[in-house]
């Protein structure tokens, strides 16, 4: 028994048989396997006739994934990585480019912040520091050791950072957060002009990935892994869909899993909370899909998740309300502009909410719910609490914005497209009666009254007349919602961090349901468990671990 | 010569049309043809007669020819404009072709309508108002269907269904508007203080076409007259620097601070809870006797505006 009480022998010699009786039956191509992917009964499974055929395989070209990939090149295996996207970045592409390591690395000697490893690791063990103490300690004393060794090798892989400290963030109690320099190519970001500094950190990444000879598949779909048989024996590769048919790419060294999270996959998310029903949409959508692929495969062929507590600690931005109001994805600072490139689908802007005085919340039923000018877990509590409706017991239902043309003056809305999505999105009116019938989107699911919405509005006007919100107790509610035309603008709490994923070793290798390793199949990034860490720093950190250790070919 | 065969025709909608409508509104009704024996007709025409006695006739549209037999086509009705119930007939005409005969059928829909719906809005309502002083207010009536309503009335009671003013709208709709008529009407405040909530009610009479009447209710906090002058002075606490439009509640009484971060207020004796809000800063709540014109002077620390991207909390 290991670390984490992850038992290794058996597993292995069990590999070690199974893989040789396979073998022994022949092979066509490059090499042959028992395909158990989804859903596949072993007694049915077919040959496999590989592809492709390289050391490593990594699903996924974000942060994690470009990390282990990079590293798994450096340490000398061949190396592809396959990403459903059109291109690469995942979610470190449209990310602020905040990382968050420390240790004592060279920026942080520069600003003078005395740190080390061992800092690290008590700040994120930490006790009370909700966003810290769900993690798996064994995970997090890797992550520590690897700070100072991540920060090298973004750096030594052409990643630039501005040098100015931030922090202390969250559990740490040093500044840690350096932001990464915009990548310089307007052309080749996403959401231009929105300081989309991760641009810089996935670019550079990239760039050094295929000067190292890291082939990358984009618009290539990992369908399922292979594994010699369904709970059992090696893993071998992966099938993936692309444009142009099916390929099978054997990985014979290893697998690594860094897909991205589950954030928008409303079935797997909602194990860990059932209230997370479809209504909540996917901040980084409409470039990139956090469908759970990875973990879905992996638990095909028997893996377990891991630190699922830290998913529901109501620490950082597993949720968090809308700042760009009247659009279907108005997460944080991430604004996708007319001149984007995904602009045809995120469809508008949104108006960028200054003050949340301006405006009141309401639910399906067209009732307030809570003080709007709360953004704590209590708020998302509130918005996701049942709202009458029988037929759906489960969410909160979308949370729509009204306010009225003096909010707009003072907020400096110009609340026409391309700021605001008509369809579904956003509605106004002359008056308030004829909004709420106006507000159709496939989550309202039933019309929303005009006569409870005035009232809703007359009621809270007066709480402004008198200074005192007698329902919510909004801080001396300052502005009637009373001169029109009035609008209603899609406001529904947006999901961002996946905090929980797979069970994994330090080295990075993926644990099954009975806490055995499965040989040559490993994790990284978001879609792996144990350290609740927002961003980018763990995606670096163990993507490192796993490329190096896929590309041993054992850990 | 053979006497045709002959075959059963049916008629349906795909859905049941509304009870009810506003009057003039398109109603599209989806209508299934269908042959007892299974044969195709969406090839023949259907005729309509309305509740006028007219009768048009709706062609198959050029898609139809490779439909099935069971497909529905689309039926526009229009609704008269006089309020009641009205009844439409849907009619599959007969028709002999190769030597079979369908037979006509009809299918009546009737529809109830309704007048157009109106809605209010009711704006720049000053707060608060003194006792038995008097005081305007903006009044909006929109008609569902954008109908001018110029020239018509609205009335506001008080809380006790006592008419206390009217006015009548204007010719020409209020900006940024699609069709939102209004007018400015001057009310007179209660003779006590306190909250009160009046009433507006259009009757939406004298318009062409019928509508609803509508009604829509305010509040307004009526205060005592004023004793005293309040001056507040909001500063930045570490600069001393004055913050400009800073937003100033005493309970019903409110300001904002002018370039010299300065407000006043005129108010009658008594102890409030003076708060002071602006984004990007933090002032606490302090209670203010107002014995005599007092000034007090409130200390704003500036909150440095939140990363959106960092949105860890502990």
């Amino acid at each position: 028994m290991g670390e984490n009480g992850i038992k290794r022998g058996p597993g292995r010699d069990a590999h070690a048989v199974s893989r040789r009786a396979f073998l022994s039956k022949g092979a066509a191509g490059v090499g042959a396997a028992a395909l158990v992917g989804t859903g596949a009964d072993e007694a049915a499974a077919q040959a496999v006739k590989w592809d492709l055929s390289v050391d490593v395989v990594i699903i996924g070209a974000g942060v994690s994934g470009l990390a282990a990939a990079i590293t798994a090149r450096d340490s000398g295996a061949s190396v592809i990585s396959v990403d459903e996207n059109f291109d690469i970045g995942g979610r470190g592409m449209l990310s602020g480019g905040r990382v968050h390591l420390g240790g004592g690395h060279a920026l942080q000697q520069k600003f003078g912040i005395k740190d080390s490893a061992d800092q690290v690791f008590k700040d994120w063990v930490r006790h009370d520091a909700a966003a810290a103490r769900y993690s798996d300690r064994d995970l997090v004393r890797v992550f520590a050791d690897e700070n100072v060794a991540s920060f090298n090798f973004l750096t030594e892989n052409g990643v630039e950072f501005i040098e100015k400290p931030i922090g202390p963030e969250a559990a740490s109690t040093v500044p840690r957060t350096f932001v990464t320099v915009e990548w310089q190519n307007k052309d080749e970001i996403y959401a231009p002009g929105g300081d989309r500094n991760g641009s810089g950190l996935v670019r550079r990444l990239e760039q050094s990935a295929r000067k190292k000879g890291v082939q990358i598949l984009l618009r290539h779909e990992m369908k399922s892994i292979v594994r010699e048989q369904a709970r059992s024996g090696k893993v071998l590769g992966i099938t993936v869909a692309h444009p142009g048919g099916t390929l099978n790419i054997q990985a014979r060294k290893g697998v690594i899993i860094a897909t991205g999270g589950h954030t928008g996959n409303v079935n797997f998310r909602r194990t860990f909370d059932p209230r997370l029903t479809e209504e909540y949409q996917q901040a980084c959508l409409p470039y990139v899909y956090q469908g759970a692929k990875g973990e879905l495969a992996a638990m095909d062929i028997g893996a377990s998740l891991w630190g699922t507590a830290n998913q529901t600690s109501e620490a950082g931005a597993a949720i968090t309300k809308t700042r760009h109001i009247g659009c279907r994805w108005g997460y944080s600072s991430l604004v996708f502009q007319p001149d984007s490139k995904l602009f045809p689908l995120a469809k508008a802007t949104g108006l960028t909410v200054g003050d949340w005085q301006n405006m009141i919340f309401v639910k399906q039923n067209g009732q307030r719910f809570w003080n709007e000018v709360d953004g704590s877990y209590r708020f998302f509590a509130a918005a996701m609490a049942h709202n009458g409706d029988p037929s759906k017991l489960n969410g909160g239902g979308p949370i729509w914005a009204i306010f009225d043309a003096d909010a707009a003056a003072r907020e400096k809305w110009d609340p026409k497209p391309p700021h605001v999505d008509p369809d579904g999105y956003f509605a106004s009116a002359d008056t308030i009666a004829e909004l709420a019938p106006r507000i159709k989107n496939p989550h309202q699911k039933k019309p929303m009254s005009g006569a409870v919405l005035e009232e809703t509005v007359s009621r809270y006007n007066s709480f402004v007349a008198s200074g005192t919100d007698t329902d919510f107790k909004k801080p001396t509610p300052m502005y009637k919602i009373e001169k029109p035309p009035f609008y209603a603008a899609w406001a529904t709490p947006i999901l961002h961090d996946t905090l929980t994923g797979l069970r994994s070793s330090t080295n990075g290798e993926v644990i099954d349901i009975r806490g055995e390793v499965i040989p040559g199949l490993y994790c990284s990034g978001e879609a792996q468990g144990g350290f609740a860490q927002h961003g980018l720093a763990r995606c670096v950190t163990f993507g490192r671990v796993a490329g190096r250790n896929a590309a041993k070919g054992a850990a | 010569m053979k006497d045709p065969q002959t075959h059963s025709t049916h008629l349906e909608l795909t859905e049941p049309a509304p009870p009810e409508l506003p009057i003039g509104s398109d109603l599209v009704v989806q209508v299934k043809v269908s042959c007892r024996s299974g044969c195709d007709l969406s090839a023949l025409p259907l005729t309509v007669t309305g509740p006028d006695g007219q009768t048009a006739t709706i062609a198959p549209g050029p898609d139809r020819a490779a439909t099935s037999a069971d497909d529905a086509r689309d039926v526009t009705l229009m609704a008269p404009l006089a309020v009641g119930t009205h009844a439409w007939t849907i009619r599959l005409p007969s028709h002999e072709s190769d030597g079979i005969l369908h037979e006509e059928c009809t299918l009546p829909v009737c529809v109830t309508t309704r007048p157009h719906a109106t809605s209010l809005a009711v704006w720049a309502v000053p707060s608060p108002v003194v006792m038995r002083e008097r005081f305007r207010i903006k009044v909006g009536a929109k008609s569902a269907a954008g109908s001018g309503l110029g020239g018509t009335k609205i009335l506001v009671s008080d809380q006790s269904g006592r008419l206390i003013a009217q006015g009548s709208l204007r010719d020409t709709p209020w900006p940024g508007t699609s069709a939102l008529y209004w007018t400015e009407v001057e009310v007179p405040a209660p003779n006590r203080e306190g909250m009160f909530w009046c009433t507006v009610n259009f009757a939406a009479a004298d318009i062409d076409t019928p509508h609803e009447r509508s009604s829509s209710k305010f509040s307004v906090a009526i205060v005592r007259p004023p004793e005293h002058r309040l001056t507040i002075e909001v500063l930045e606490r570490d600069s001393k620097a004055p913050i400009e439009d800073a937003q100033v509640r005493l309970g019903a009484y409110r300001a904002a601070t002018d370039p010299c971060g300065r407000a006043e207020v005129a108010m009658p004796k008594g102890t409030y809870d003076l708060a002071v809000w602006k984004v990007g800063y933090d002032a606490p709540v302090q209670t203010v006797d107002v014995h005599d014109d007092v000034s007090v002077q409130v200390e704003a620390v500036i909150v440095p505006p939140e990363n959106p991207d960092a949105a860890w909390l502990m």
